[in-house]
């Protein structure tokens, strides 16, 4: 191993090693200079990353005292007139002084020197013209985080006037900044309350601690105000705070706000609507409040009843996912999620459906077309909000019981109908729900991926003919745009593969083939769609049809009976690159499950070996990356699953393919070349040995043959040329595949007796000088023909298992260690003014 | 109040990522989503959490605009479609559809090699999130939804790249991406029209900058790569793969041919081939004289740059070498790099910005002893220069489109905070309009007052033109009717037709009020008093005395009472419909005023 530990940490950037530590001062003192400016405003922010790491590994308090700069940076930033201070300085310095001070020992040895008190008190940079920098205020917040790990520093924060800032900054004009300032009360809130004893806290006021006192009096004080954006500040540390901390006190703290919370509930509108749903769902979801009811579900129901639909909508969704929120309220909640799309239905019945269904899931319900409609837009939002939550709901174990599968599939069915303008209502308000969603692509979008979940817990197998038919509609209709299309396809693909199909049916149940008759000259004809998005998602979709349902004989019948394999060669041809690579995978896929009949009469009489050509010429010629990765993927998957084509001459095919490979300036074909000579050598050596001892071994498709026959035909192939000129690519991921094989064949080979010993007679001396070259980046020259013991001698002599560490690494490791960091700030500032910042 | 609103996620007072989210008339809009190349971590990508504290981005947002194919305006938009959970639609022009992939493949390729990164998007994701696209023409207004629509103008810079013009209903924001006033070799100027929109959202990189003459560092370039190739040097050029390297081959390629230069120029990675294909599709882009020499000859078919191969590197002699990436900190360019750099006789030409953590950012910083994986040192000998040849406009460029827009207020992205606060000075006080500058997270406010257009029938109009609208056509005047607001329109139509096609019945709304009087006469004397009272006051008047004792002033009534309780006091109730609103309050004071005295 050539790397010790302490080496390693170095790397890491955990310990200040000693040239660091010699930049530091002329870091500090280029900081600590109005007049010079830091170049790349990154710097500061991989300064701090890499000094928190060295704190967290090691006293903080040792590093300032070895390197007295650091501090000497802090004192300066103070002594600085305030116009002077550069605002991007300033609050790095305020981060840094948090970091250090997150230790107690360094916060001490800190304050002694006034530091803390200067940087973050009132009379510091608070009070300066740097302060409407909203950096400033951000590092400033992010320096007192840091700082706000112990009771020294909590003290701190309560003596030094802090809080009564941050309560400022909860509504600063920066969105990073109030949220920063929220989040560190709700820490400074929990740390204060972890302080106190574990016992259970006592329910009166007094019995908080003082930090803690004051942040709640300030929450309730906001509660209690009139204006909306300070409700919205204390609901916001609320919701955070039980979100985050489950200790008993929260209980306590939820027992005296909730009356306040409730409160709030009866004004007209409900200020902070959103902010109070996230709250209640958020101490809804608090462990702390599995048992206790605290009227909270008394709350979340009224809330319920007040909110407009689309504000109740996540409310809604938010309770039913609660695991221990009581059937009333669950059953209001899903009656409010429903009720859109039941008043679809009702606006769109054409006949009494089932009887009861309807009114048994809108009990309560009082949704007319005329408030759904209210504006179309707002009738859109509503809708996709209904059926994106009905689709998060509708996996999970505690969706709500009985679930109306068939209501909701016939839902989503007539809302596509109307978006296709398909649906023929014979109500007034139906034709007006038609015009308002037909052409609407958000509530198509929004309908298909609901209707494809859906395919999930069908059990009634008489629902799939009007989904069949709607999807057909869809995928034929021509006004249907691209991303309506590719969802089509994927909801028909989850429907065809997830349906059920009844016990006495043997395939694929009684109506997957007639759709398929329909569905595949539609297909055909998305397959010559002018848009490149529209023939990949129908490739996207073949393929993965094939790959589940070649075998079945109703499929293979239609779809060889059909023009979609011609059509998938010829788009091998395709202009468009993301197209040729996925008729490649299509073809593959069909060849693998010999579906490839058609092309034969598609001129192509040569059949599969003429595929393989097709297949080698895309590899050799495609000016794009896609196809020719597509292509080595093929290849490698009939190698594994011993493809006809390749069985017929695996060797000529392996060697070939890598041929072709090798000379790929996509490093990603390379690695999948040496993917491909994986599969090789597993077959021909056997598998490399399984990590898990029960690993499940795949059967070899031939018995190895003994290992010096099998290395010559390695040598005979040219994959050690190959392998050995991948192990010093410049591209890392295929220098680390190739040294990964390399050490799998040099662990094979170990116990090989039927060669000779090193440097017995064979002269390796060239091979190995070859191999220099190419690690010094000089790969003209090839290795020649190699013989076996050439190869063994090679492999013993190399230290494979170090290049492994070595590749392990980030290529840019050492662009990106501390040394290099401080060396680039140092530098750059000299030229900082000849190469004035810049961008694309 | 409606308004518009601002918050720049990123180039908000930085050039590092763009991402500004825009709220206009209750629409929701992000413009760009681009990527910081200077960070390896998650702080690459904008913190998308502050988008939309509560629900889901897809209902949130309206849509996703991408002005040009680089990254750092669209780097993060496959991270944001495929792994945080966008659903909705992009737009962009079609040729940036076209190249944007091949930049994030690219960026995805050198950042899964140089790092073997998992947690990156993938090829998958960036085809999946480039089908979300809609692409949009030059000018075309496009229909995101019944009420926003938005408009792409020419920006030059790089081919594709566009400034948008953000509508709904009256109101307007145009975001200009990045943009070029000055036309180069193959791309054009932008332009926009006079499209007044209420706030003007432009970049403002070289804000204070007043740029040296083009020809100047072209002439320079050219003349250091050949001097170059003549000491038998070689030349590497670290380019993105499209871009502005296309600009740079154009340069070589017409110089070779003037010169008539026989050292090789070669483009790696194949891209030359890509780039010709997508400049020769999307010839409408690049400039006039492209456009018009292209039947003769394509100017991105090039005869000296030729395809570079890895082995081509260790040849002898001089040569010219274009390699991506743009900031030698992976692949082919730092190859090459290391082979070159001990030998005084080579050069690296830089042509655009490094971030700190490449290779690049350290030669142009003067680093020339450069640490190596192992240990090793690499002694930088060869030259080093830097050049750049981004397009962008400058302080002159940006105060011309402001002039040529005319908008109501201006806000600068994508600058630096000190250049920035000069030139918002410059614009306000040239301009007279506002303009402002947020940092990364801060949100602008712009009150807006919309104007709703409202349709006027016909009748209505010829009824106000005949009572004398015509002897002062062009003065505004005022209009009775009734409003009518249906299916988001406004129409005045006057009250009879509005009840007609409503289907609703005439009600009279009337007022009423009562005046004590102190008389002790009776009902009947009183109100006969009152209607010679009135009689002779309003002569111009139709005044009457009605058999039940009431009078009546065109359609008010009056009425005389005793009082309940005090008999020296008469009560007289008046009533009046709204139409004779004025006369029945001139009418209740007069009589408020008493009754003149009868002689006796």
């Amino acid at each position: 191993m050539r790397f010790s530990h302490v080496s390693c940490a170095e790397n890491c950037g955990l310990i200040m090693d000693p040239e660091c530590s010699r930049l530091l001062p002329a870091l500090c003192a280029v900081l600590a200079d109005p007049s010079q400016a830091v170049a790349d405003d990154t710097c500061l922010e991989k300064l701090l990353d890499w000094f928190k790491t060295v704190t967290e590994a090691g006293s903080s308090l040792l590093l300032l005292q070895e390197n007295p700069c650091l501090v000497d940076l802090l004192s300066h930033v103070l002594d600085l007139k305030p116009q002077d201070v550069s605002p991007r300085v300033l609050s790095f310095s305020l981060c840094l002084a948090g970091t250090f001070a997150a230790q107690e020992d360094c916060f001490e040895y800190l304050q002694q020197g006034q530091l803390l008190l200067g940087l973050f008190g009132e009379a510091g940079p608070l009070s300066w013209a740097a302060w409407s920098v909203p950096t400033v205020r951000s590092g400033w917040i992010r320096g007192l985080r840091s700082l706000a790990r112990h009771p020294s520093g909590l003290h701190f924060l309560g003596d030094s006037g802090a809080l009564d800032a941050l309560f400022s900054l909860q509504g600063d004009s920066s969105l990073f900044v109030a949220s920063a300032a929220s989040q560190l009360l709700v820490h400074v809130l929990a740390l204060s309350m972890q302080g106190k004893a574990a016992g259970s806290p006592s329910p009166q006021g007094s019995a908080w601690p003082t930090c803690a006192q004051k942040i709640v009096d300030h929450v309730e004080a906001c509660l209690c105000s009139t204006a909306a954006p300070q409700v919205t500040q204390a609901l916001n540390v609320l919701t955070t705070t039980f979100g985050r901390c489950h200790s008993p006190w929260t209980e306590v703290l939820w027992g005296q706000l909730s009356p306040l919370v409730a409160h709030l509930l009866e004004s007209d509108p409900i200020p902070a609507a959103h902010s109070l749903v996230d709250l209640l769902l958020s101490v809804a979801r608090s462990p702390v409040f599995a048992s206790a009811d605290c009227g909270l579900w008394e709350t979340m129901a009224r809330m319920l009843s007040c909110l407009s639909p689309t504000q109740a909508g996540p409310l809604a969704l938010g309770t039913l996912k609660v695991q221990h929120c009581p059937q009333a309220l669950k059953s209001q909640a899903f009656k409010i999620l429903l009720q859109p799309l039941v008043c679809i239905l009702r606006a769109t019945a054409q006949a009494p459906g089932p009887p009861g269904l309807l009114d048994e899931t809108t009990e309560g319900g009082s949704m007319t077309v005329d408030t759904l409609l209210s504006s179309k837009s707002a009738c859109v939002g509503l809708l996709c909000q209904t059926l994106a939550h009905l689709e998060e709901l509708q996996p999970l174990p505690q969706r709500p019981l009985p679930w109306p599968q068939t209501l909701l599939v016939e839902a989503a069915v007539i809302v596509l109908q109307l978006c296709d303008g398909l649906a023929a209502p014979s109500s007034s308000e139906g034709g007006r729900l038609c015009g308002a969603l037909a052409g609407c692509v958000r509530v198509q979008r929004a309908a298909l991926d609901f209707l494809g979940t859906l395919s999930q817990g069908t059990s009634s197998w008489e629902l799939m003919p009007q989904v069949f038919a709607v999807l057909l509609e869809t995928l034929e209709s021509p006004a249907s745009s691209p991303t309506v299309l590719k969802k089509a396809f994927q909801a028909t693909l989850r429907w065809l593969l997830d349906s059920p199909s009844p016990p006495t049916c043997l395939n694929l149940g009684p109506h997957a083939p007639l759709f398929l008759k329909e569905l595949f000259p539609v297909l055909q004809k998305r397959l010559c769609s002018p848009c490149w998005e529209v023939r990949d998602s129908a490739l996207e979709f073949l393929t993965h049809l094939t790959a589940c349902w070649g075998g079945e004989a109703d499929f293979r019948e239609v779809l060889l009976a059909s023009e979609v394999p011609k059509l998938t060669w010829q788009l091998l041809r395709d202009p468009e690159s993301y197209v040729r690579a996925s008729a490649v995978t299509a073809m593959g896929q069909l060849s693998s499950q010999g579906l490839q009949a058609a092309s034969e009469s598609s001129g192509h009489p040569e059949g599969q070996q003429g595929l393989v050509g097709e297949l080698l010429h895309i590899l050799s010629v495609d000016s794009e990356g896609f196809p020719r990765r597509a292509v080595a993927r093929v290849f490698t998957e009939w190698l594994r699953d011993s493809h006809a084509d390749v069985t017929r001459d695996t060797q000529w095919f392996v060697a070939t393919v890598l041929q072709m490979v090798s000379r790929d300036l996509d490093w990603e074909v390379r690695a999948q070349g040496l993917e491909l000579v994986q599969v090789f050598l597993a077959q021909t050596l056997g598998q490399p040995n399984p990590n898990c001892p029960y690993a499940v071994t795949l059967p070899k498709v031939t018995p190895p043959s003994p290992l010096p026959e099998v290395l010559r035909t390695l040598c005979q192939l040219h994959i050690f040329d190959f392998v050995f000129r991948a192990l010093f690519d410049c591209d890392r991921p295929v220098a680390q595949k190739a040294c990964d094989l390399l050490l799998f064949l040099k662990d094979k080979t170990a116990p090989c007796r039927g060669l000779q010993e090193p440097g017995d007679s064979s002269d390796v001396t060239s091979v190995e000088a070859t191999l220099q070259r190419w690690q010094a980046g000089e790969q003209g020259e090839p290795l020649g023909n190699l013989e076996p013991e050439e190869v063994l001698a090679a492999l013993r002599s190399m230290d494979l298992k170090g290049l492994q560490s070595r590749l392990a690494e980030s290529s840019d490791h050492v662009e990106k260690s501390p040394q290099s960091l401080l060396q680039d700030v140092l530098a750059t500032v000299a030229v900082l003014e000849e190469n004035v910042a810049d961008c694309y | 109040m409606p308004e518009i609103r601002v918050t720049p996620l990123g180039a908000g007072q930085d050039v590092g990522r763009s991402c500004i989210l825009v709220s206009i008339a209750g629409k929701n809009v992000m413009l760009d989503c681009g990527m910081h190349m200077g960070f390896n971590d998650d702080r690459r990508f904008p913190d998308f959490s502050y988008i939309t504290q509560n629900g889901r981005l897809t209902d949130f947002l309206d849509c996703v605009i991408i002005s040009h194919f680089h990254l750092d305006h669209c780097g993060a938009l496959p991270y944001f479609s495929e792994m945080v959970g966008y659903d909705g639609p992009i737009y962009m022009t079609h040729p940036t559809q076209a190249i944007c992939p091949i930049l994030l493949e690219d960026y995805r390729k050198i950042a899964v090699d140089k790092k073997g990164e998992a947690n990156f998007f993938t090829s998958q994701m960036i085809k999946d999130c480039m089908k979300k696209v809609v692409a949009v023409h030059l000018h075309q207004t496009v229909q995101v939804d019944d009420e926003l629509e938005i408009k792409a103008y020419y920006a030059g810079h790089v081919l594709g790249a566009a400034m948008f013009q953000i509508k709904v209903g009256s109101e307007s924001v145009v975001y200009t991406g990045d943009y070029n006033m000055t036309p180069d070799r193959h791309l054009g100027a932008a332009w926009i029209d006079k499209c007044r929109p209420n706030l003007l959202i432009t970049e403002s990189t070289y804000a204070t900058t007043i740029r040296d003459s083009k020809r100047c560092r072209e002439r320079d370039f050219l003349k250091k790569v050949h001097e170059t190739v003549e000491r038998g040097g070689k030349v590497l050029i670290p380019v993105f793969a499209l871009g502005r390297a296309q600009e740079l081959c154009i340069l070589l390629e017409t110089f070779w041919e003037r010169m008539n230069l026989k050292v090789p120029i070669y483009f790696s990675t194949g891209l030359t081939e890509k780039a010709n294909h997508y400049y020769k599709l999307f010839i409408t882009w690049t400039n006039q004289k492209i456009r018009k020499t292209f039947v003769q000859r394509n100017m991105f078919e090039f005869k000296h740059i030729k395809a570079f191969d890895r082995a081509f590197a260790d040849n002898p002699g001089p040569m010219v070498v274009f390699a991506t990436p743009g900031m030698l900190h992976a692949g082919q360019s730092l190859q090459i790099f290391r082979k070159w750099a001990g030998n005084e006789k080579n050069m690296v030409i830089m042509p655009g910005y490094c971030v700190q953590g490449t290779v690049g950012h350290k030669i142009l910083s003067g680093q020339r002893k450069l640490e190596m994986e192992g240990r090793q040192v690499l002694e930088v000998k060869m030259q080093v220069e830097y050049m750049s040849f981004s397009a962008h406009a400058d302080a002159k460029g940006i105060m011309q489109l402001v002039g040529q827009a005319e908008p109501e207020s201006v806000l600068l992205v994508h600058g630096e905070a000190k250049k920035m606060e000069f030139l918002r000075q410059k614009i306000e006080q040239e301009f007279r309009v506002s303009c402002y500058m947020p940092a990364n997270g801060e949100t602008v406010t712009l009150p807006t007052s919309p104007s709703i257009p409202v349709g006027i029938s016909l009748g209505l109009l010829k009824r106000e033109m005949a009572q004398g609208l015509l002897s002062e056509a062009k003065k505004p005047r005022l209009l009775h009717g009734t409003l009518i607001m249906k299916d988001s329109n406004f129409r005045l139509v006057s009250s009879e037709q509005a009840l007609k096609e409503l289907g609703l019945a005439e009600h009279q709304l009337r007022f009423t009020c009562r005046v004590h009087l102190q008389d002790t006469r009776k009902e009947q004397e009183m109100a006969l008093r009152v209607y010679s009272h009135l009689k002779s006051t309003l002569k111009d008047h139709c005044v009457q005395h009605l058999p039940d004792g009431s009078v009546t002033v065109e359609s008010i009534l009056i009425q005389a009472a005793a009082h309940s309780e005090d008999p020296g006091t008469k009560v007289l109730l008046v009533s009046w419909t709204y139409q004779d609103e004025e006369l029945g309050s001139f009418l209740t004071a007069l009589l408020k005023k008493g009754l003149p005295q009868t002689p006796s």
